[in-house]
């Protein structure tokens, strides 16, 4: 195939996600300025950082949006393959970071599996749901085989630990069942099964029921949040309607750890006050309504699902980002979708907006005015119910 | 050719190229978009919740992490005498203190250096680095060193010490030691004053901090801040005196060698200018140090001048004369019989009481009764003036009224009303027992008899001026009452003079100045009882008797060296006292003025500054228009050339010897001076300037010193000095 993008691209989709690359530059700066300068005597140090991960990002955004994405069906299943072979050695070799393997490092590249895996399975997951069809309501054949994906991949990165990735990741996954036409009885029954498993792992490890205790206390009445998290509603807090100013945040003097990480939407509320808040939260919003645009519109249930995948997964992590700053969720450990500083995250959520916009493009959502006959000629037969040209 | 676009085919209508058998169910689609509406709505209300409905308890969280206000202390006012010699004002020391939390594990390194520096143990450091709140936590703050030289701090390499705060103090500084030490009082570790006028003013002296916002953060360390206002601090309000220094040290030296001379176990004085009831010069012995407290008993920071009483004795009876004089029932000529000592006075019944007088006379005038004191004589006179006139009298002199001085602590006396007299009290009140008075009310008793008569009310506080020399309060000679007519304050002076010139005060006489006075000897009661051989002794008087511009008081508790009488223990204290201040200043004829005051014509005589501190001695010449030369080193004045009383021109020069010689000082080693038999106070002084510490056992005279005299030992050495109560020999010659 020569040609993949027929129409448009969404031009919505992009502009929110270029729109929320280009205030993380601020917001990160702002939130990393302090850290940057104790740690490193520049204050632009994380900043330069995060802007070479956002140029990066936006490359592997470009690339995702010309690749077609109809060729990744046949490629998910060698690609999650890969993702659990991958997991399976980061376990062995990967690098500690607070007392879990995470990470594995190629010389000066880190890559975070977990994140390359929760997309590898999301993909993999559009291709078997589109391709059994009726199927998916049997057990055996349809719904066992997703689970079985689903258990080796969330299971790799749940023993790591890392429970928020891997909640995520079960999370996503049910998502996309329930929108298959799987059984409610499978569905139900799986999460019958999955509870007790997950309770368990929580009481075998002190720092996860540490962070639901402390939930737990924080939000009753008498109970204290903990520190990280009573600084993260600090911040909100006092940025209040309008917030406290660009660069004049008080919070990221070393009151809220990690500000520029997992807890930067407190920094933007701080800054930026509700009003910005309010403005990031409607472009996550924007970006979730135009992705289930584009599923309506996708040429087939692949890119449906796709589409639908990716936006809720990256609408999901944007909503339980921000409930865990402000103390709405335990806390986790997990980033906000461009927002945050962090490299994994950032450049794989930009390959998959990259496979959106790609999926729009193949949509007639945004249809180019015809006007080349030599067009009709070069597109290929198959594709002619796209654009007609008389 | 037309080009036509085609309405819109839903795929899963039209048959792809890969047609999708399924449809993906709609409800679920629709349950999904409800599930993240739901979120964002629950986000968005909890966003409206924390930066809305509750974002100003956020705010003060924040501010109180990020924000802390630091105090810019106040400077505490300074204290002047009444020419604006500087008595009190202040030094800059450095304190160190911690935030635990943030020397954390550092706690070993900081407490071991601070250990090294100041010589207290690691463990001390240790100690308040590690103690917790009541709830179990690190303290924030803990003062580890206070008020230290600021070149100590010098020592201690303050990289590294990340947690540890330095804080400028101001320390109060008193610049004549116990020059005038109960009366100005001494302040606690905090300046704030506790005792004498530093806690009467303190609203005054203290004046109020300013602070200062400074951000910090969450490391608790500063950040620069631009746009926080800074409240300036206001200094404190200075206190200009009455006291005149010269006198001061004066009355405090002669009182303090009265005191040695006589064994007494205390002394004190206090000297008014009988026309205005300004207090110019006010001691206790033993006094205090404000400089040195530790070294004291803090019971003697009271100022027992105004809050301890006595029974006055003798010195009452000018209280029973004025009365008698006032209401015209004695004149000074009235013949009494004095009973030759032994007076049975009548009381109900068949009993009587026994009064003696030390002296037994036959007959005497009611003049020559005051003269030689004799008790029988008041004792008689007293039912003559009847038991209301007699307390009618005490009371219109202030006895059993507080004085209102302007002094922290003053009690009211006892004076008891007719009502609740016995049938002894008339007679036993006119030769001064049975009541109980402050020395200062005895003191401004007399100054109203040297006043003609007229009551004023005495103080100590002349001005309180701030900074720019604004006056904030000002006290002015203050009228009470007219107490006796000047007839009677005539006739009273007239027998006072004969006190000194033919009575029991021949001590008090001084040449080429009539003083008049009055002396006092009075029993104290212990345990009850009036004991054998515990005596207030006392003598208050005023010169010149003609136009009298000094009161003075001396009083000693228990004088047991020359006997106990006032006539012979408190007279010649306070006849040294007068002719120091006649030779020193001639000021004594006239209202006191500022130094600006003018000479005689026939030159300048010569002031006594032997035994004054240098600063004192420098001073008064100084304000005699002299200029004194310093030879030697030390800060006491041995001797003094001329002598006083010689005649100079204004300009000439006083030279004057210092306790102190040369030093020996090489190589950072020095002799070791002779102290031996010098009085523990001069011994310390020659040691000290020598930059000796000292270490005391005992008190009074030196009659050990280790190491020896001669010896060169390093500087800052410690000379360890025994001491026995001075002989009379010894503290003769001092």
């Amino acid at each position: 195939m020569t040609r993949t993008q027929r129409n448009h691209i969404d031009l919505p989709t992009l502009i929110v996600v270029l729109t929320l690359m280009v205030l993380s530059l601020g917001v990160v700066y702002s939130a990393s300025a302090t850290w940057a300068m104790e740690k490193f005597g520049e204050s632009n140090r994380l900043l330069n950082l995060h802007a070479l991960r956002v140029l990066l990002g936006l490359v592997v955004l470009f690339v995702g949006m010309t690749i077609d994405y109809k060729r990744f069906k046949k490629l998910t299943k060698p690609v999650v393959i890969a993702a659990v072979v991958l997991l399976g050695v980061t376990l062995v070799l990967g690098g500690e970071v607070k007392g879990a393997a995470r990470w594995l490092r190629f010389g000066g590249l880190s890559l975070q599996p977990s994140e390359f895996a929760k997309f590898a399975l999301l993909f993999h997951l559009c291709t078997l749901i589109s391709t059994k069809g009726e199927a998916i309501r049997d057990l055996k054949k349809g719904f066992l085989p997703m689970m079985i994906w689903i258990g080796s991949v969330a299971g790799l990165v749940l023993v790591q630990p890392n429970f928020s990735t891997g909640g995520m990741i079960i999370l996503i996954s049910m998502v996309m069942l329930f929108l298959s036409r799987a059984r409610f009885l499978h569905l139900a029954a799986t999460v019958a099964a999955a509870l007790p498993l997950l309770v368990g792992i929580a009481l075998t490890h002190p720092h996860v029921m540490q962070r639901i205790s402390s939930f737990i206390n924080g939000t009753s009445s008498t109970g204290r949040p903990s520190y990280q998290l009573l600084q993260g509603i600090i911040g909100f807090g006092n940025g209040g309607l309008f917030g406290v100013g660009l660069g004049e945040s008080k919070q990221r003097d070393f009151f809220l750890p990690e500000s520029y990480g997992d807890f930067v939407f407190s920094i933007v509320g701080e800054e930026y006050g509700f009003i910005g808040t309010m403005f990031f939260l409607a472009l996550f919003l924007v970006l979730m309504l135009r992705g289930f645009k584009i599923a309506k519109f996708a040429r087939d249930n692949f890119g449906r699902l796709l589409a639908l995948g990716i936006s809720s997964a990256i609408t999901l992590y944007a909503l339980v980002n921000a409930g865990v700053t402000l103390g709405v969720l335990p806390t986790t450990g997990l980033p906000m979708p461009f927002v945050s500083y962090g490299g994994s995250s950032l450049l794989f959520t930009s390959f998959a907006v990259g496979v959106l916009l790609n999926i729009s493009a193949q949509t007639d959502m945004h249809p180019r005015a015809a006007k080349i006959p030599e067009q009709t000629s070069a597109a290929p037969p198959h594709e002619q119910k796209t654009v007609r040209v008389y | 050719m037309m080009l036509k676009k085609d309405p819109i085919v839903p795929p899963a209508s039209t048959a792809g190229p890969q047609p999708d058998a399924v449809q993906l169910p709609k409800g679920r689609l629709i349950a999904l978009k409800l599930a993240f509406a739901l979120f964002f709505v629950l986000i968005a209300g909890r966003l409206v919740e924390v930066q809305i409905l509750e974002a100003a308890k956020y705010q003060a969280l924040a501010r109180r992490q990020y924000e802390q206000t630091h105090a810019l202390p106040a400077v505490r006012g300074a204290i002047y005498d009444r020419y604006g010699n500087v008595l009190v004002s202040n030094s800059m020391h450095i304190s160190f203190a911690a935030d635990p939390v943030m020397v954390g594990e550092h706690a070993d390194r900081v407490a071991g250096r601070f250990s090294r520096v100041f010589g207290k143990p690691r463990s001390f450091y240790l100690a308040k680095l590690r103690s917790t709140t009541a709830s179990g936590s690190l303290r924030r703050f803990v003062w580890l060193e206070r008020r230290v030289h600021p070149e100590l701090g010098q020592h201690l390499e303050p990289s590294g010490l990340s947690g540890i705060v330095l804080v400028d103090e101001a320390k109060r500084l008193y610049h004549y030691d116990d020059v005038a030490g109960t009366l100005v009082g001494f302040t606690d570790i905090d300046n704030k004053g506790i005792s004498g006028l530093e806690l009467q003013f303190e609203e005054y002296l203290r004046g109020k901090d300013g602070s200062i916002v400074m951000l910090r953060d969450g490391l608790g360390r500063p950040r620069p801040s631009v746009d926080y206002p800074r409240k300036e601090p206001r200094d404190g309000y200075h206190l200009t005196l009455t006291i005149d220094l010269a006198y001061q040290a004066i009355v405090e030296e002669e009182l303090k060698r009265g005191v040695a001379v006589n064994k007494a176990d205390a002394g004190l004085a206090v000297m008014l200018n009988p026309k205005t009831g300004e207090i110019l010069a006010l001691a206790n012995v033993p006094g205090l140090n404000p400089n040195k407290l530790s070294s004291y008993d803090v019971s003697s920071a009271r100022n027992r001048v105004v809050t301890d009483v006595f029974e006055p004795g003798s010195v009452f009876k000018a209280v029973t004369a004025s009365a008698a004089y006032e209401h015209h029932l004695v004149s000074p000529e009235k013949r009494f019989y004095a009973e030759r000592g032994k007076y049975k006075a009548p009381l109900a019944g068949s009993k009587f009481r026994l009064i003696t007088d030390s002296h037994a006379y036959d007959w005497l005038t009611f003049q020559e009764a005051i003269e030689v004191s004799s008790n029988i004589v008041m004792a008689k006179v007293g039912p003559t003036i009847g038991a209301e006139r007699l307390y009618r009298q005490a009371r219109d002199f202030g006895f059993g009224i507080p004085t209102g001085v302007d002094l922290p602590g003053e009690v009211r006396g006892r004076l008891k009303k007719p009502f609740e007299w016995s049938g002894t009290t008339l007679q036993t009140l006119a030769y001064g027992y049975e009541v109980a008075v402050t020395p200062l009310q005895i003191a401004s008793a007399y100054a109203a008899v040297a006043n003609s008569g007229v009551l004023m009310k005495p103080y100590v506080v002349a001005r309180v001026q701030n900074n720019e020399g604004e006056v904030i309060l000002e006290q002015r000679p203050q009228r009470i009452r007219r107490v006796i007519s000047s007839e009677t304050a005539t006739l009273l002076t007239r027998a006072f003079e004969g006190v000194v010139e033919r009575g029991t005060a021949l001590d008090a006489r001084i040449e080429g100045v009539c003083v008049a006075g009055k002396t006092g000897t009075a029993r104290q009661v212990i345990n009850g009882k009036y004991g054998e051989g515990h005596y207030t002794a006392s003598f208050v008087g005023y010169f010149p008797a003609a136009d009298p511009q000094v009161v003075c008081l001396v009083m000693l508790d228990k004088p047991r060296a020359r006997g106990y009488y006032g006539g012979l223990t408190s007279a010649p204290v306070f006849r040294a006292i007068a002719e120091r201040i006649v030779n020193t200043t001639g000021r004594f004829t006239k209202t006191p003025q500022p130094r600006e005051h003018s000479q005689p014509e026939n030159g300048i005589s010569v002031p006594d500054v032997r035994t004054l501190q240098v600063m004192i001695a420098t001073k008064i010449l100084e304000g005699q228009e002299l200029k004194g030369q310093m030879i030697g080193t030390g800060d006491i004045v041995v001797r003094q050339i001329p002598d006083p009383g010689k005649r100079l021109e204004a300009g000439d020069v006083v030279q004057l010897v210092l306790n102190g010689t040369e030093a020996n000082v090489a190589g950072g080693r020095a002799a070791v001076p002779d102290v031996r038999g010098m009085s523990l106070r001069r011994a310390i002084n020659r040691l000290v300037v020598s930059n000796f510490d000292v270490q005391v056992r005992g008190s009074g005279v030196v009659v050990e010193q280790v190491p020896a005299a001669g010896q060169n030992v390093h500087a800052g050495a410690t000379i360890h000095l025994v001491c026995e109560p001075r002989t009379l020999l010894s503290a003769a010659l001092y």
